[in-house]
């Protein structure tokens, strides 16, 4: 058994809308060993966005635990631990590509001739050696998705959420980055959260899992009751 | 360079442009800072000219007589042997009445000893001829320039000086005749109050004016240089007698004067601080505006794990830097228009023919200038302080803005 890199047990959110309660997840678990990649597929609704920001501690859950790497999940590490890829790119209009991806570095350290290096590698390795000095602006829906995946693993993180990166694309450059994404994290042994309405981007990972009524079902070979 | 700092710095100058936000505020804190500096260095160059008139028109410190020294000799021996005395002159002074072409006149007379008064002041520099003061006889006296235009008189011309002994003779039934005295040259300081109503003469023609024989009003001490002025007072005032002389610096001397100079520039100041405060709200807004533009690159940057000090951080370096920048060009062009302020001021007053309004009214006929470093370093403090202090609210507001929050917004 690989290395736990996630590990979530009970989860649960609920938001509060006017008189009513409601509760989004019921409490989820799930694990993810490294290098290993999942899919989260569900309804719109059904809560996949708000699991993805707990998993990424950008949200606090109402209940359950969640490691990272064996260790509580905390805001601090958030940086070196794990990278985020957004639907919507996020990329900073002011800089260009290589500056966005270098960006990432920069939050932990000021960057040195290293990550300088890492980062046109990063950038070369997704296909944009020739448009880093392109400002977000500069670039095509695709180029930017790309530009964020590199951002997402400047910090060589141990765990990639994404959070349906193909959704502003067309269906070939989705089909496009999907790879991309997949074959990154095999090659760096980075283990995947993929959250994806796409059945045929969600084949692609090592289990399928799908979020209905607050719960997570399918295959989840990593026993969490162990950890 | 931190991230916050980096960033500060692309978003108000992203890749080298000048943007119009970053314009506005930086113009903004410019010109407050462009005014401050102009309106202080005009406000000290007036205390400044006030100095260099008086320094070098009476020395820099005044030994008064209460009422007069009858035996000034002895005094001005007392005074030479004091420690950091380069040079002392005894001096006559008082109101006399001049007549000339039929035009009256009620200036001050100063007697000075022709022998020692360049050694104190410095008045054959403002003199025309220069020799003038020290060409000077019992029968010859200098006018200050405007004097010598309202009486009409030229250098050559003859004037009938008036002694208030007058009164006196009057009320005894006596008569006393008044003096001729013939110009021998024209007297500019620069200060109007002093360029209009002066009379330059020899001790002896103003002891004989106020029947004082060979006593003085006073003596007029120069310090050496690199002396502490207030320290030749003190010493003074514990060495000679104080029933009949008391010591004072030209500062104290002219001490209503200069605080009154002092209290101007300092309203001046605090009201113009005015324009640097407005600013600071255009930079407020602007970074507030901001806060709300990239309310999902605040979102995205807790998202690569920024802390929300690092955030506010970041927006209080970039209210630092317009404030630093906008200092920095104020600074520039508020010594840009010192530089050419005398070209506008009398292009201006050319412009609506108003160059003797503007010679009568202000006391200097160029606009004097001087930076005080204290002034200066007040100046950008402030601006610096102030633009800074206003980024403090929209830093306190992209802190708090939750990444879920922030990245979920519309």
């Amino acid at each position: 058994m690989s290395e736990v890199v996630l590990a979530a047990r009970g989860l649960r959110k609920s938001y509060q809308s006017g008189d009513l309660e409601i509760e989004v997840l019921r409490g989820v678990d799930i694990a993810l060993g490294a290098g290993e990649s999942v899919s989260i597929r569900g309804e719109s609704g059904s809560g996949k966005s708000t699991l993805l920001n707990l998993l990424a501690g950008l949200d606090a859950p109402d209940g359950g635990t969640l490691s990272w790497g064996g260790e509580p999940a905390q805001a601090n590490r958030r940086a070196t631990f794990l990278g985020i890829v957004f639907q919507s790119f996020y990329l900073i209009p002011e800089i260009d590509a290589l500056a966005n991806v270098l960006m990432a570095a920069r939050m932990v350290k000021a960057p040195g001739a290293a990550e300088r290096a890492r980062a046109k590698d990063l950038i070369a390795r997704v296909g944009l050696a020739e448009r880093a000095t392109h400002l977000p602006a500069q670039l095509s829906g695709g180029e930017r998705q790309r530009v964020a995946v590199a951002r997402a693993l400047m910090n060589s993180p141990k765990l990639l959420l994404a959070d349906e990166p193909t959704g502003n694309l067309d269906e070939h450059t989705g089909d496009a980055v999907v790879e991309l994404l997949l074959g990154l994290c095999r090659e760096t042994q980075t283990a995947l959260v993929l959250v994806t309405h796409n059945a045929a981007y969600a084949a692609k990972t090592g289990r399928q899992l799908f979020l209905r009524d607050g719960v997570l079902n399918g295959t989840n070979p990593v026993d969490v009751s162990s950890r | 360079m931190p991230w916050y700092l980096y960033l500060a710095c692309k978003q108000l100058f992203p890749s080298g442009r000048f943007p119009f936000f970053t314009a506005i505020s930086v113009l903004g804190v410019t010109l407050g800072v462009a005014v401050l500096i102009i309106v202080t260095s005009v406000m000290g160059g007036f205390g400044y000219e006030i100095r260099r008139m008086i320094v070098e028109t009476e020395g820099e410190v005044d030994v008064k007589a209460t009422g007069y020294l009858s035996d000034p000799q002895d005094v001005l021996a007392q005074i030479s042997a004091t420690p950091g005395v380069a040079a002392a002159t005894p001096y006559v002074k008082g109101v006399v009445g001049v007549q000339a072409n039929g035009r009256p006149a009620y200036p001050i007379f100063r007697g000075v000893d022709v022998g020692t008064i360049e050694r104190v002041a410095n008045l054959g520099r403002f003199t025309n001829p220069r020799s003038a003061i020290a060409n000077l006889d019992d029968d010859s006296v200098v006018l200050s320039s405007q004097l010598a235009t309202s009486l009409g008189v030229h250098v050559g011309d003859k004037i009938e000086i008036y002694s208030p002994l007058l009164i006196e003779k009057l009320k005894n039934d006596e008569v006393f005749l008044p003096r001729e005295f013939r110009v021998v040259g024209e007297l500019y300081i620069g200060h109007q109050q002093l360029d209009s109503s002066t009379i330059y003469g020899t001790l002896r023609a103003a002891q004989e004016l106020y029947g004082l024989g060979r006593s003085v009003h006073g003596i007029y001490v120069r310090v050496k240089p690199d002396v502490d002025e207030h320290a030749v007072v003190a010493q003074l005032n514990a060495t000679l007698p104080r029933a009949t002389t008391q010591a004072y610096s030209w500062m104290e001397s002219w001490a209503d004067f200069l605080w009154v100079l002092n209290l101007e520039k300092s309203i001046n100041f605090f009201l113009l601080l005015f324009i640097v405060i407005i600013a600071a709200f255009s930079v407020m807004s602007s970074l507030l505006i901001s806060v709300v533009r990239k309310t999902r690159e605040i979102g995205l940057l807790g998202a690569l794990g920024a802390r929300p000090r690092d955030v506010a951080l970041c927006f209080c370096a970039q209210a630092f830097i317009i404030g630093l920048t906008g200092t920095a060009i104020g600074v520039g062009m508020g010594f840009g228009v010192l530089a050419i302020r005398n070209d506008l001021v009398h292009g201006i007053a050319r412009l609506m023919q108003r160059q003797e309004t503007l010679r009568q009214f202000y006391q200097f006929s160029d606009l004097p200038s001087h930076t005080l470093t204290s002034d200066l370093v007040m100046t950008v403090v402030a601006a610096i302080v102030i633009s800074t202090l206003a980024g403090l609210i929209p830093a306190w507001r992209a802190a708090r803005l939750k990444p879920v929050e922030a990245l979920r917004s519309e």
